[in-house]
């Protein structure tokens, strides 16, 4: 392994991905140009780095003036690949136009939640046309009782006359609060024993009903509670939902969530993402710059925020190269770096053997390929 | 190893040369001469293209000895972070010094297998 290799190889890497890649620049409608340009780049970059000595290097200049020209023909009439990366562009950035829209869409976010408020207003026509489908539920049920315990059902049925007083000297009240007046009235409408038994079933769904929407209510964000607190108590004893109803209701207070998600929640804008990995870069640029200088001893406290560094951006990322990448890059900067695939990896006690072959090394500002490494390490 | 595969690592876009090939990269995006996903199948032809060289021009060996600071294994890579490492080059008996190496690594039989 050598230093003398770096060349010749990368040379290969780069002529190879360079033909490589050619029909897909040509599908793309990409000219020529751009694929020449790409090479020459690549190799002016890695030549900035200094690792090796680059077949290409003996000429410096022409890549000092290809540098210097790639900056100019940018603007070279690629109109199809142009407008394709426009089109792309475009789409990419509908979410950066989120900042301008995430204000926008957070307020609609809130905006829903006063059609949710609406909706359960709503719900009170709909409950009149409501009641007395449960008044029917509450007469299957009563049916039920009877036909499967006859008289064993009294003792329930007594229970709901129990609930059935517990509801009424509730239902006066909410009237006089003048919101739901429909549905309350039709509470002592009800008059003979056998509706009686049939209300005091419903009322009992009723009461469970109530019971189970609570805790969704309060724990969802709703707006309904935006009233004053006899409305909201009003609220929690008179809307009676069955169980479309609800679903219905959550569905919309998820959608309401989700769309304010879209906008400001766990989705980063683009913008941002991008800002970051350019950040990132020309912090990398930086290190390169200095990588040469500092490659002589990092200072602790480098060596303690590029720990850092390393578990926050790992946490980000899912696939483990990615996050390994990033310490890569930081630990590039400092030019101790090696890339490889291993074959074994043993441990005894704290002596640790590794064969690793088909590497990358970079070490003190050189560049090192390799076949074949074993390193012993003890921990 | 990866001759049989059509997957890659990409991990070696993250060395010098993958560095400044999506540098290179992101200038002609920066530009608009060409499209992120033209420049994705440049860097997929690269993971396959550095993979295969390496396997198949590089020759040399080295071995090397030094404290192990840290490692990690995950997924299937390694890290490990070595200290006051030597590194022997079998061409010329040759050392290298360094105070930190990082070396991430992935495993081999991953690739053939895929």
């Amino acid at each position: 392994m050598s230093n003398t290799q770096v060349g010749p190889v990368y040379d290969t890497i780069i002529a190879e991905v360079i033909n490589a890649v050619r029909v897909d620049f040509e599908e793309n409608g990409v000219d020529d140009g751009a694929l020449e340009d790409l090479k020459k780049t690549w190799q002016h970059k890695l030549s900035q780095m200094d690792l090796a000595q680059f077949p290409w290097d003996p000429k410096p200049d022409p890549p000092a003036t290809l540098s210097a020209a790639s900056g100019p023909p940018t603007a070279t009439p690629v109109t199809a690949a142009s407008s394709n990366y426009a089109q792309t562009a475009g789409q990419g950035l509908s979410l950066p136009g989120a900042p301008n829209g995430v204000p926008m869409k957070q307020e609609p976010g809130f905006a829903p939640g006063e059609p949710t408020i609406k909706q359960e207003p709503g719900v009170q026509p709909s409950l009149q046309g409501y009641n007395p489908a449960l008044g029917t539920a509450a007469q299957r049920a009563a049916l039920a009782l009877e036909s499967q315990y006859g008289q064993r059902a009294a003792a329930s049925i007594s229970a709901i006359h129990s609930g059935m007083s517990q509801v009424n000297p509730a239902a006066p009240q909410q009237p006089q609060q003048g919101q739901r007046p429909g549905q309350q009235q039709q509470v002592p409408q009800h008059v003979n024993p056998q509706q009686q038994y049939r209300q005091g079933v419903a009322a009992s769904i009723q009461q469970r009903m109530q019971q189970v929407p609570r805790p969704g209510q309060n724990g969802l964000p709703t707006s309904q509670v935006d009233g004053t607190p006899d409305a909201a108590e009003d609220d929690t004893k008179t809307i009676i939902m069955d169980r479309t109803e609800i679903d219905a209701y959550l569905h919309a207070q998820l959608a309401a969530r989700g769309k304010e998600m879209e906008g400001g929640g766990l989705m980063v804008p683009l913008k941002k993402v991008k800002k970051s990995a350019k950040a990132r870069r020309s912090a990398e640029k930086r290190g390169d710059a200095e990588g040469v200088a500092n490659v002589d001893g990092g200072l602790d406290d480098d060596v303690k925020s590029e720990e850092d560094d390393e578990d926050a951006i790992n946490s980000d990322l899912d696939d483990p190269d990615d996050g390994a990448d990033d310490d890569e890059d930081d630990d590039e900067s400092m030019g101790h770096m090696m890339l490889c695939m291993y074959d074994k990896v043993q441990r005894v006690k704290n002596k640790w053997k590794c064969t690793l072959k088909d590497g990358v090394l970079t070490v003190n500002g050189k560049e090192y390929v390799f076949m074949k490494a074993t390193g012993e390490y003890e921990w | 190893m990866a001759n049989s595969s059509n997957t890659y690592y990409d991990l070696y876009r993250h060395g010098s040369l993958g560095v400044a090939l999506t540098d290179a990269l992101d200038e002609l995006i920066g530009d608009e001469r060409i499209d992120p996903q033209l420049a994705m199948k440049v860097l997929t032809q690269f993971d396959r293209v550095i993979a295969e060289t390496l396997n198949e021009k590089v020759k040399a060996r080295l071995s090397f000895k030094g404290s192990l600071d840290t490692y990690r294994f995950c997924d299937e890579v390694w890290t490990f972070l070595i200290r006051n490492v030597t590194f022997k080059l079998d061409s010329g008996g040759q050392t290298i010094q360094a105070d930190k190496v990082k070396i991430v690594s992935c495993s081999s039989k991953k690739t053939e297998e895929k």
